[in-house]
């Protein structure tokens, strides 16, 4: 079990160790001087004691030279150990956030170069955790690691140089290596149980406060506010205990790791003081001996928090590279109609499923779509009218068959679009520098000039995250103007207008017939209002998509297409 | 950048306020604090056992050995018990700080709860679950590291520099006096650290706003092939949050070894003092060697404060959020001497009623009145629809009715009784209700309903099934009553949440009924079933519906249209139409939206 920890560490260290190798070498050449200097304190120690006080006071001697010699010594390797110290701390700095960043820049490059379903099947705060949480956390390791690596020498260091002072007394202090370090992995052990239930604890709680304040109007209109309050106060009392049970285990750990050395000190003057009288030490030698052991003691007691970070970090980069080990998904590939077709889409005996396991959803699809056509796609919930946008779209490619479109591309628009948090101008532009004629038409066509200008900063107005600060109709607008100014030949609207009111909307359809001759409007329609506007309509029903027809047509041909035209007045029926 | 001094005061207030809200953070930190100073007590049995050994047992040449080890003896014994004293101390702060931050996550809980809806809103439910969560987890991570080592490393300094003044005054003021200045080296760097760390926090927070844009927008941005810009933000903001966060870095750095430093020149002045003084001033080598190592160990917690210095800032911060919560007044407030509502159906009173949003809190911006001195009669058990365009008020008025707000002018009562003296209990059992999108709770269909009402059999929420005509519905799912709804009631279609909701309604079997009716589309079977089953929940109860489908308002026995804040029409819906208003014109529009299929 030890050693597929390590072994996993070595693995992990040699993956982020690859990206910025330089800077974590100067910080373990930092640790490195840290290290030596501490051992050359204690030597320092000794010569002052022994060349210093013990004459002035046994022998009644005050040498200023030697006084002078014995302060350059000290804070000599005081100053050149604190230089260590920060060298070590700035350069494991510079690491850690240089490799957190390079995988952060990784992963981003990995995650935009999949196509879109596969962005369909993550979770969008999943890819943001992994890009800016994970990342950190699998390169947080870096930070502590140069200073473990100065335990290992000052251990190794002033086990030497103990038993080079003493032989028997150095052999007795260096116990006190294999003591703590017993006790740290004891510790670990238990810990980590407690941890992992209180860690998990927490989870359950973020999970239930979540879902009781999001049904805060559930829970207010059956008056079960203290009900609530008692179901979270439960969770809540695990977590407390899970955690006291956790700092029972600390105090143990901290007391006889506190304790543990100490005893060993105590002993150690014991036994010194045999050796002095053997001759064997001098007092300064002991003092010297005595101040190293307690230097010794204080990395020793945390290397057991820096080997937890291994863990931790581990489970990080694990998540990292469960992205990036993701091979790159192809794009789906577009086929497009020669230059001047008279038709913006056509679509040849195509089939079509969610995933390329999954049962089709439509199979054996034909229609074509003229240029500068409005259609409207009528069906059922659910029938499959948003994946037949996306397959025009070239979002989903066909299993069989062959879908064309014109060139020039197409722009689809969903129902709750996505806004960006900077400006409007951002959001219709997208970073591109447009003609701002082309912008004052997309805002036109849109309907949405009138409360543009409204606005304080007009078109330069924040709309805050996700669009906060807009209405939902006015949101439909801004990506439909957005899709306009984009200059693409087909406009794909997948209930796009469903949060305008019926006039709106037939003033948004209006205007987008009448502004190009060329552009081909599609729109997943539902408003008897807006089906009668549109030249065309593509009915689906029962999994089969039928042939571009008129409304008219189909009302007399069609008996599910009445019948569903019916449903949508059933409330005037009921009248 | 003068945070530091800025702050202090508020600092120590939002403490003294936080302890006084959760008492038990505070309760017995004297002995607890005790405890910690002998328990430090084992750091110093080592400079005291080298001063008594050298001066009274290590002479050259003459070693007393036995008396040595009769003192080392000794010295474990005290080793033993302050380790014993350690622990207790350890585990008495932790233990304490659990149960006082156990208690203020249940008061967060309480009073969110309890939080008017205008607190309740999407942008605000983030910020309320983080209270809970990620602020108390910062107070958590403070006790546990921070705090635990405030504590240690304080008594330490306190009890080194008591031992160091026994030894020799004159050393320990050498020593005290040197060091000194450290206090102000602290003082300076510590400012710049603390605003180091609060810029890398912002930065760590703005490049998670980037890269979540980044990922929620993925789609939208390739569609239009303006990923690069997008990426180039991301970009610029990570490399910001490296460079902010390898400053503070760079800060600590320097600070951390600040006490170390300060150590030798203490060192080699109190050894400078100790020659001048000689044994003819009344000092011992062995005090002078011991005196040296108790310098060390005074310095030694200063590292570890540049370190906690940062925790003390988050966890002040984290308080300061919490507490402003619990500061955040409670919606409506529950009446202290309620009155009993009267036996059978309630009749709706509406009396000269103006309501403002967050006129109350005094907030200048969006208090323009959404109701202007509205009065309504609803009797008891009618069924009236409340029409008008978005923004007129219909839902501040069913909000007004249940009680979920009050009035800012005027007042509401149900049965004659002003709501603000019924009991909350008892309103929530005779008046229910239902949103637009109904919550559902990520269990299954009976752990829902039951929520309405804790004691039903699952022989009550099948009557109740079949009392609303759905029994069919509920014997289509795989498995019935256990049927789980997943996250929010994902699994099922936004219509049949409806359902749930409309049954779950009506296992309290209200008097009142206020639905506020959904506008999304459903499918027309389940449209069906909506309609039928609100019809017969809506039998022999006052009922209040925001109709959005003018056929419900067609269906209700009294129509009142509102508009901008104010009653326009009340009358039943043929005399309504006959008047050729306003409500006549809405009708038509509606019609003609609905039926373009016919007229083409």
């Amino acid at each position: 079990m030890e050693q597929s920890r390590l072994r996993l560490a070595i693995s992990l260290l040699r993956q982020l160790l690859k990206f910025h190798p330089k800077p974590f070498l100067i910080a373990v050449a930092g640790a490195s001087v840290y290290a030596v200097c501490t051992v050359a304190s204690s030597f320092g120690l000794g010569y002052v004691v022994d060349h210093v006080i013990i004459p002035r006071y046994q022998l009644n001697l005050i040498d200023r030279h030697t006084f002078l010699i014995a302060s350059i010594i000290v804070v000599g390797i005081g100053l050149l150990r604190a230089v260590g110290v920060v060298i070590r701390r700035s350069y494991a700095g510079i690491s850690h956030w240089s490799t957190s960043e390079s995988l952060s820049t990784q992963l981003i490059r990995h995650v935009m170069s999949q196509p879109s379903r596969w962005h369909q099947r993550h979770m969008t705060g999943d890819l943001v955790a992994r890009i800016g949480v994970d990342s950190d956390t699998a390169a947080s390791v870096l930070g502590p690691l140069p200073f473990s690596t100065s335990v290992v020498l000052l251990v190794g260091l002033t086990s030497i140089w103990l038993v080079v002072i003493d032989v028997p007394l150095g052999l007795l202090a260096v116990t006190v290596i294999p003591l703590l370090f017993g006790l740290n992995l004891g510790y670990q052990r238990r810990i980590d149980r407690h941890f992992d239930s209180a860690q998990k604890a927490l989870g359950d709680l973020s999970e239930a406060v979540h879902e009781s304040f999001d049904g805060v109007m559930v829970v207010k209109a059956f008056g079960a506010e203290d009900r609530e309050h008692v179901r979270l106060a439960t969770i809540s009392s695990k977590l407390k205990d899970a955690r006291i049970r956790a700092v029972n285990a600390r105090a143990i750990f901290e007391a006889l790791v506190d304790g543990t050395p100490s005893l060993v000190n105590v002993s150690l003057i014991a036994y010194g003081a045999v050796r002095v009288r053997s001759g064997s030490l001098t007092i300064g030698e002991l003092s010297s001996f005595i101040y190293l052991f307690t230097l010794l003691v204080f990395p020793l007691r945390i290397i057991g928090y820096l080997l937890s970070e291994i863990p931790h970090s581990s489970s990080g980069f694990k998540r990292v590279r469960e992205i990036l080990d993701e091979p790159l998904e192809p794009q789906p590939t577009v086929n497009l109609l020669p230059v001047g077709s008279k038709s913006a889409v056509e679509v040849r005996s195509a089939s079509f499923s969610y995933a390329d396991d999954s049962e089709p959803i439509f199979t054996d699809v034909t229609f074509t779509i003229p240029v500068g056509s409005i259609v409207a796609v009528v069906g059922e919930t659910g029938s499959g009218k948003s994946t037949l946008l996306k397959m025009i779209a070239g979002l989903i490619n066909a299993r069989t068959g062959s879908v064309h479109v014109t060139e020039g591309g197409s722009a689809l628009v969903f129902q709750e679009p996505f806004l960006f948090s900077g400006s409007l101008q951002f959001n219709l532009t997208l970073g591109k520098s447009l003609p701002i004629t082309d912008i004052a038409r997309a805002l036109w066509a849109s309907v949405s000039e009138e409360f543009v200008s409204e606005l304080d900063n007009g078109i330069d107005t924040i709309v805050g995250e996700r669009g906060i600060s807009l209405s939902g109709g006015q949101r439909q607008r801004i990506a439909l103007a957005r899709a306009i100014a984009s200059g693409r030949q087909t406009l794909l609207l997948d209930d796009t207008t469903s949060a305008l009111d019926p006039t709106t909307e037939s003033i948004v359809i209006d205007r987008l017939a009448s502004q190009s001759e060329t552009t081909t409007t599609i729109i997943v329609a539902s408003r008897p209002t807006t089906i009668k506007i549109a030249d065309y309509v593509l009915f689906i029903h029962s999994g089969v998509v039928h042939d571009l027809s008129t409304h008219d047509e189909l009302m007399l041909t069609s008996t599910p297409y009445k019948n569903l035209m019916m449903s949508f007045e059933i409330d005037r029926k009921a009248s | 950048m003068s945070m530091d001094t800025d702050q202090r005061f508020p600092s120590a207030r939002i403490i003294g306020r936080g302890v006084t809200v959760a008492p038990a953070l505070k309760s017995g930190i004297g002995l607890t604090f005790l405890l910690a100073l002998f328990g430090t007590g084992a750091r110093l049995v080592i400079p005291i056992l080298i001063q008594q050994s050298i001066d009274h047992g290590l002479q050259p040449g003459r070693v007393d050995v036995s008396y040595i080890i009769r003192l080392c003896g000794v010295g474990s014994v005290c080793v033993v018990l302050s380790s014993f004293c350690l622990r207790e101390a350890t585990k008495r702060l932790g233990t304490r700080a659990e149960h006082g931050l156990f208690s203020l996550r249940s008061q967060l809980f309480d009073h969110i709860h309890r939080l008017s809806l205008e607190e309740h809103n999407n942008e605000k439910r983030g910020a309320l679950v983080s209270r809970v969560t990620s602020d108390i987890e910062t107070l958590t991570q403070f006790f546990s590291w921070g705090g635990l080592g405030l504590l240690l490393d304080g008594s330490q300094m306190f009890a080194v520099a008591a031992v160091m003044l026994a030894y020799d005054w004159r050393l320990a003021l050498v020593a005290f006096v040197t060091s000194a200045p450290l206090i102000f080296v602290l003082r300076y760097v510590q400012s710049r650290l603390v605003s180091a760390h609060n810029l890398s926090r912002e930065r760590n927070a703005d490049f998670l706003g980037t890269v979540s844009e980044l990922m929620a927008g993925a789609e939208t941005l390739r569609a239009y092939g303006a990923e690069q810009t997008m990426i180039d933000t991301v970009a610029l903001s990570m490399r910001n949050r490296r460079k902010s966060n390898v400053r503070a870095g760079v800060i600590g750095a320097f600070l951390f070894p600040s006490g170390e430093v300060f150590a030798v020149f203490t060192v080699m002045a109190v050894v400078g003092t100790g020659l001048l003084i000689g044994p003819a001033g009344g000092l011992t080598s062995g005090a002078l060697v011991g005196f040296v190592f108790l310098t060390y160990r005074f310095l030694e917690p200063i590292a570890e404060f540049t370190e906690i210095i940062d925790q003390v800032q988050s966890a002040v911060a984290g308080l300061r959020r919490v507490l402003g919560v619990l500061d955040t007044p409670i919606g409506p407030p529950q009446s202290e001497h309620p009155r009993p509502l009267p036996q059978g159906k309630l009749s709706v009173d509406i009396q000269e009623v103006s309501f403002a949003y967050g006129a109350r809190l005094g907030e200048d911006d969006d208090d323009t009145p959404v109701l202007h001195d509205i009065s309504l009669h609803i009797a008891a058990g009618q069924h009236v629809a409340l029409v008008g365009p978005s923004g007129s008020g219909k839902t501040t008025i069913a909000r007004l009715i249940a009680r979920l707000t009050d009035p800012t002018i005027g007042r509401v009562q149900i049965g004659g009784i002003t709501l603000t003296d019924v009991s909350n209990d008892e309103l929530r059992r005779r008046l229910i209700v239902v949103p637009q999108e109904p919550f559902l709770f990520a269990n299954t269909i009976a752990y829902n309903l039951a929520f309405a009402e804790p004691h039903a059999t699952p022989q009550d929420m099948n009557a109740a099934f079949d009392e609303l005509g759905l029994s069919d519905w509920l014997e289509s799912l795989p498995n019935g009553l256990d049927t789980h709804v997943g996250q929010r009631g994902s699994s099922l279609s936004a219509g049949e949440r409806q359902l749930v909701a409309l049954v779950r309604a009506s296992m309290v079997k209200p008097d009142v009924l206020v639905l506020d009716e959904a506008t999304s589309s459903v499918d027309s079977l389940t449209e069906v079933r909506i309609s039928r089953a609100l019809e017969r929940l809506a039998l022999g109860r006052t009922t209040i519906s925001i109709a959005h489908r003018l056929s419900t308002a067609s269906r209700a026995d009294r129509v009142v249209m509102l508009e901008n804040g104010r009653i326009v029409e009340d009358g039943s819906h043929g005399v309504l139409l006959g008047a050729r208003g306003k409500y006549a014109a809405l009708y038509e529009a509606w019609l003609n939206s609905t039926s373009g299929s016919t007229n083409a």
